[in-house]
């Protein structure tokens, strides 16, 4: 029975056009659109070199990156450095003559007065550097704790500690450069794009849970009074529906990677993770819209939509900008927004080093699935209703 | 005879209203009964209670001498539903909508192919199994409707209003089924609006209005509670209300209506009252167009009780 069901979901989902066009078309056509749209951006913003100001309170690392990054004689120079006291940063901020400036302390801190590109890639930059320090300070940590000094001689000890600290960043840890030419800005677009795909995936669900239930469907009454158990039913539409969110995201994946050159990390297995969990979460909404609310197929689809695109925009499909905006100014909602989840996790995987984002984002899109499951149940379960 | 439905005192509420009130009826192993009552009267929240999929304030369903709930799954594979709404999937062809529903019942595939076969023919769209739903005419959707409800040889078959709004030639293919489901040994609950459907297939009728059962028997026995006997319509351009008047004090005439185009004599009781009336209007030299004698059809006997048409 659960194979009848489960090859007839796949045919039904299959040959409905409206839903292959928002799952399968739709995300193809605005990558397209991403992907041309934003090419011609990104070559342009390639050459700017961004005026910042740091203030340096002591912070070696910041200070060696930056002088890096503001280096003249290189092709990849991104910003061009003054160091100054905080006052004349402020001053220099209201005069429009940089476009932020850092903090370099013990807990460096970003002051912009806009949102946009160049302040977002200094966000981006400061971000990477703390990352990297914490990771050559955990790892010195831990050395510290495991050695015994008296028993070996200072110098040793030094030479110790830097080489398995170059070893690590060399083996392990796989930073990526911070250069205007690896730094893009379109990455955040695609990782949306993803996470729209898995969520819009919450469609099929919608539809699959409509023909199952009496109260919303005569298909769903036919169902319910056939000798079926509903929860076979149930499961293996919900099986069909992720097996064909997940053809979609491949054909999406193929056509991103192939056709516009788009560069996913080399972390596969967890890119794969990721789509697979994300997926999920796409399909525990399209359950949850499709068994509280109590109205037509067509209005719950577009109430997933509607969810879908807001959440994509709140985590940067239409600018790279609203992320940090909604970070910085209401973290919360990015914390509860699928869509954020799936393109953090993307993010966390390609720009930084340790996994610790990656899989807080993986952890969260888990538990945000297994809330919204336990609550459909309480309606899914029933099996007499009031009304239908 | 065996009781294939016990209903006892069933009562459904929606808030304030009482769309059941407190009905109870049998039905009989190899019966066709008709629950017939104008719209909103409570057939169609009769017939989900029964099938649990409504709850119901109060009352008891018995089906094969169960009490029905959702999960007697024994009992469900026995009962083939046909809803009033057509319910098949617009990416199935007509082979495969069938082979579907009555795959969650047979999962025998040789035995399910040949029951698909069978209702294929029963409906008469054996021309039209590879045709999606909607390539067909609203009646050819109406017969796949009902093949998706009955390919799996159900013994007890809940038919509600499955004739709305088809075609003439549809409509027979299907009253031709459900005669030949019954010849077959199925029981059937048929719940409709269109009395003259009844009457051709119903072995007995359960009439509802407001929720409640007001009558049932068999065809004859309702039509006696009519309280008429004949009723006789003449096609007359002309009558002056003196001749009105005249008619009306003729033996046996209960009640006598003129619109300007039919006069309609109605008699309580009496023989012969077509050729009397006949005779009064040759004689008092009144022309008329046509003429026709009528037995009292189930519509009196709705407006007897209920004080309005059936249709309403």
């Amino acid at each position: 029975m659960f194979i009848h069901n489960f090859k007839y979901s796949l045919k039904t989902l299959f040959k409905d056009k409206i839903l292959i066009f928002w799952t399968f078309m739709f995300p193809i056509i605005l990558g397209t659109l991403f992907s041309l749209a934003f090419s011609n951006i990104e070559d342009s913003e390639k050459l700017k070199v961004i005026d910042i100001a740091v203030v340096d309170n002591g912070n070696v690392v910041f200070k060696n990156v930056f002088d890096s990054l503001s280096d003249e004689d290189s092709d990849d120079r991104l910003f061009n450095v003054r160091y100054v006291s905080e006052e004349e940063a402020i001053k220099l901020l209201e005069s429009e003559k940089i476009t932020g400036y850092v903090l370099a302390q013990v807990k460096p801190k970003v002051v912009v007065s806009n949102n946009g590109i160049n302040e977002t890639v200094l966000k981006y930059v400061v971000d990477e550097i703390i990352e990297y320090q914490s990771i050559v300070s955990n790892f010195l940590a831990s050395s510290m704790h495991e050695i015994r000094l008296e028993d070996i001689q200072m110098s040793e000890f030094v030479l110790d500690i830097y080489s398995e600290v170059s070893k690590k960043m060399n083996e392990e840890v796989n930073i990526h450069d911070i250069s205007s030419e690896n730094l893009s800005y379109t990455m955040i677009e695609f990782y949306t794009l993803i996470a729209m795909t898995c969520l819009y995936g919450g469609i099929f669900a919608v539809v699959s849970i409509n023909n199952t239930l009496a109260n919303m469907s005569f298909k769903g009454a036919r169902v319910s009074v056939s000798p079926t158990s509903k929860k076979i039913v149930i499961l293996s539409r919900l099986l069909a529906s992720y097996v064909i969110q997940l053809l979609g995201l491949v054909i999406l994946f193929l056509f991103t990677i192939f056709v516009l050159d788009v560069d996913y990390g080399n972390d596969l297995s967890l890119v794969v993770l990721t789509s697979l969990v994300g997926s999920l979460a796409g399909l525990s909404l399209g359950v949850f819209v499709s068994s509280i609310f109590k109205s037509s197929e067509n209005t719950k689809t577009s109430i997933l939509i509607a969810f879908t695109m807001a959440g994509c925009f709140l985590s940067g499909m239409m600018g790279i900008t609203m992320k940090y905006v909604v970070d910085s100014k209401a973290p919360i909602l990015n914390k509860i927004n699928p869509a954020a989840m799936i393109t953090d996790a993307f993010y966390s995987l390609y720009y930084f080093t340790t996994r610790d984002r990656f899989w807080f984002n993986i952890i969260s899109l888990v538990i945000f699935s297994v809330i919204l499951i336990v609550v459909s149940i309480f309606s899914l379960r029933r099996q007499r209703y009031d009304s239908i | 005879m065996k009781k294939v439905i016990e209903v006892s005192n069933l009562t459904k509420e929606y808030k304030s209203v009482r769309a059941v009130n407190d009905i109870s009826f049998d039905v009989y192993e190899g019966e066709i009964v008709g629950l017939l009552g104008p719209n909103g009267s409570g057939k169609s929240t009769t017939i989900n209670s029964i099938l649990s999929l409504l709850s119901f304030s109060k009352g008891s369903i018995k089906i094969f001498g169960e009490e029905m709930s959702p999960n007697l799954y024994e009992v469900k594979r026995n009962i083939g539903v046909v809803f009033q709404d057509v319910a098949v999937f617009d990416e199935l062809s007509v082979l495969e909508n069938i082979d579907y529903f009555c795959g969650l019942y047979i999962k025998d595939k040789s035995v399910r192919k040949e029951y698909v076969e069978d209702a294929i023919n029963l409906v008469g769209l054996l021309d039209f199994k590879k045709f999606y739903p909607k390539q067909l005419s609203g009646g050819l959707l109406r017969r796949l409707n009902i093949a998706c409800g009955i390919a799996h040889k159900p013994k007890l078959i809940f038919l509600d209003e499955p004739t709305v709004a088809v075609d003439p030639q549809s409509r027979n293919n299907i009253l031709d089924g459900i005669l030949k489901l019954r010849s077959e040994g199925a029981t059937i609950i048929y719940t409709t609006h269109y009395m003259e459907e009844v009457e051709i297939l119903c072995d007995r009728i359960i009439i509802m209005d407001k929720g409640s059962i007001i009558a049932s028997g068999t065809s004859d026995e309702l039509k006696e509670l009519a309280n008429i006997e004949e009723k006789v319509s003449v096609h007359i351009s002309e009558l002056s209300d003196e001749v009105i008047e005249k008619i009306k004090s003729l033996k046996n005439v209960e009640e006598v209506n003129y619109n300007g185009d039919v006069l309609v004599v109605i008699y309580k009781k009496g023989e012969d009252n077509l050729v009397k009336l006949m005779d009064f209007l040759s004689k008092n030299k009144i022309r008329y167009d046509k003429i026709f004698s009528e037995r009292p059809t189930l519509n009196d006997v709705f407006l007897e009780l209920t004080g309005k048409e059936l249709r309403d």
